[in-house]
């Protein structure tokens, strides 16, 4: 490529650095997120799970199945919760999740609740049928916002509106890998381990399990929810973070390319002066 | 007495875990002492104090929302919010039971509003009476 001038080189070399400098700026930016974010997660992790195991441990010792939580119906409506993120440039976080999302909607009749701009954006623009679009910003999202989405969600399970909950999520491996999962929330099925009749001791239930199941799923739905949350939180700033980190060397290695290219020119520009010169006398 | 194995969870990290001797919970339907040997339950939790005995030593806390169980003799106190005595945050619970006064004083408040205040306020006035038992 000796045609290009030096002048031109020097233009792209300098229009590549100021890239590397925002990737880079963005790199640490995202770091510090995630480091906040992963605290968050550690925090929260105990209560998911055992919040988790504790209604699967109800929901495996109880004989009494009165509750319309923990009797599975004929599907006719199911709605998901799929939590993305705000903002894009974050590798294939957002697409990620969302096209397992779409995945698990195919054919079925369903509602979604989109937490995060890029999952209301996505779903209004294929066109699928929101519960609401109110929460926009799934980095302002609170425990106390995850819990009125739960009342919300467990009430139109209790009246015969939805009759099956998911949540489509980012799972927080590590800071290099993240994987979208699905969960669901309700109806809270018993899992035929087949310990069945070695677990049958008595519940007791204050004041009796239809009050208790009224009062906790609620709170279980939430509570997985807010965990849900945070792993997706920390995901998004882990995928941008391994974004911008090869971002950065992308532009590192062009600048590296672009300067020798640069270097080159020159030189041949004054070894053409100097035959010039030589030539001439 | 016989301790029992006791863990306290929130959305904020693992509050408590070890042994305790007793352990005293408003629920919704009211106090509910555990001693070891409890037979399996469950029960919704209210807003009020939360009373652990261990080592014969009482250790008191704000516990809002959430539920108790008691499954194989384990305890798993598992509250949307938990603090115990000494990490009350007395400040900001007065300051937030006046915004939450102020609001239920206000004429022209919606109903939600309302409702929320009234939470808002329960919860405070939980949280100034537990402190002073630190």
């Amino acid at each position: 490529m000796a045609g290009i001038s030096t002048k031109e080189i020097k233009n792209r070399i300098r229009s590549m650095e100021s890239t590397r400098q925002i990737t880079k700026a963005m790199e640490m930016v995202a770091s510090s997120k995630l480091r906040k974010a992963q605290g968050q997660v550690l925090a929260s992790r105990p209560y998911f799970e055992t919040l988790y195991a504790t209604i699967n441990e109800i929901v495996d010792v109880t004989k009494d199945f009165s509750s319309p939580y923990l009797t599975g119906r004929p599907v006719k409506k199911t709605a998901f919760v799929v939590i993305a993120g705000d903002r894009g440039l974050a590798g294939g976080y957002n697409s990620n999740v969302l096209k397992l999302a779409m995945g698990q909607l195919e054919g079925k009749d369903a509602v979604v609740l989109p937490i995060g701009k890029k999952a209301v954006d996505y779903f209004q623009y294929h066109k699928v049928p929101l519960l609401t679009a109110a929460y926009a910003e799934a980095e302002e999202m609170s425990l106390g916002d995850c819990f009125s989405v739960a009342k919300q969600l467990s009430k139109q399970f209790l009246k015969g509106e939805l009759d099956e909950i998911y949540v489509v999520y980012t799972n927080f491996v590590s800071v290099l890998s993240q994987t979208p999962s699905s969960l669901r929330l309700l109806p809270l099925l018993r899992q035929t381990t087949g310990k069945e009749g070695t677990k049958q001791s008595d519940m007791v239930y204050e004041p009796d399990s239809a009050t208790v199941f009224e009062a906790i799923v609620p709170e279980y739905v939430g509570g997985v929810i807010y965990g849900a949350l945070c792993e997706s939180r920390a995901s998004e700033q882990a995928a941008r973070r391994t974004a911008m980190d090869s971002a950065t060397s992308n532009a590192e290695e062009m600048i590296d390319n672009l300067s020798l290219q640069f270097n080159r020119a020159r030189q041949a520009a004054i070894t053409q002066e100097i035959t010039e010169i030589v030539a001439g006398s | 007495m016989t301790p029992f194995l006791l863990k306290i969870v929130t959305p904020d990290g693992v509050q408590f875990e070890g042994k305790a001797e007793e352990l005293i919970v408003r629920t919704t339907q009211g106090d509910l002492g555990i001693l070891a040997g409890h037979i399996n339950c469950v029960a919704p939790l209210g807003m009020g104090m939360a009373t652990v005995v261990m080592d014969g030593q009482k250790r008191y806390g704000a516990c809002i929302g959430g539920m108790v169980s008691v499954v194989g003799g384990a305890v798993k106190l598992v509250p949307t919010t938990f603090e115990w005595a000494d990490q009350i945050d007395t400040a900001r619970a007065a300051a937030s039971e006046q915004r939450a006064q102020e609001i239920l004083r206000n004429q022209s408040s919606s109903q939600t509003e309302l409702r929320l205040a009234e939470a808002r306020l329960k919860r405070a006035l939980v949280r100034k009476s537990v402190a002073k038992y630190q």
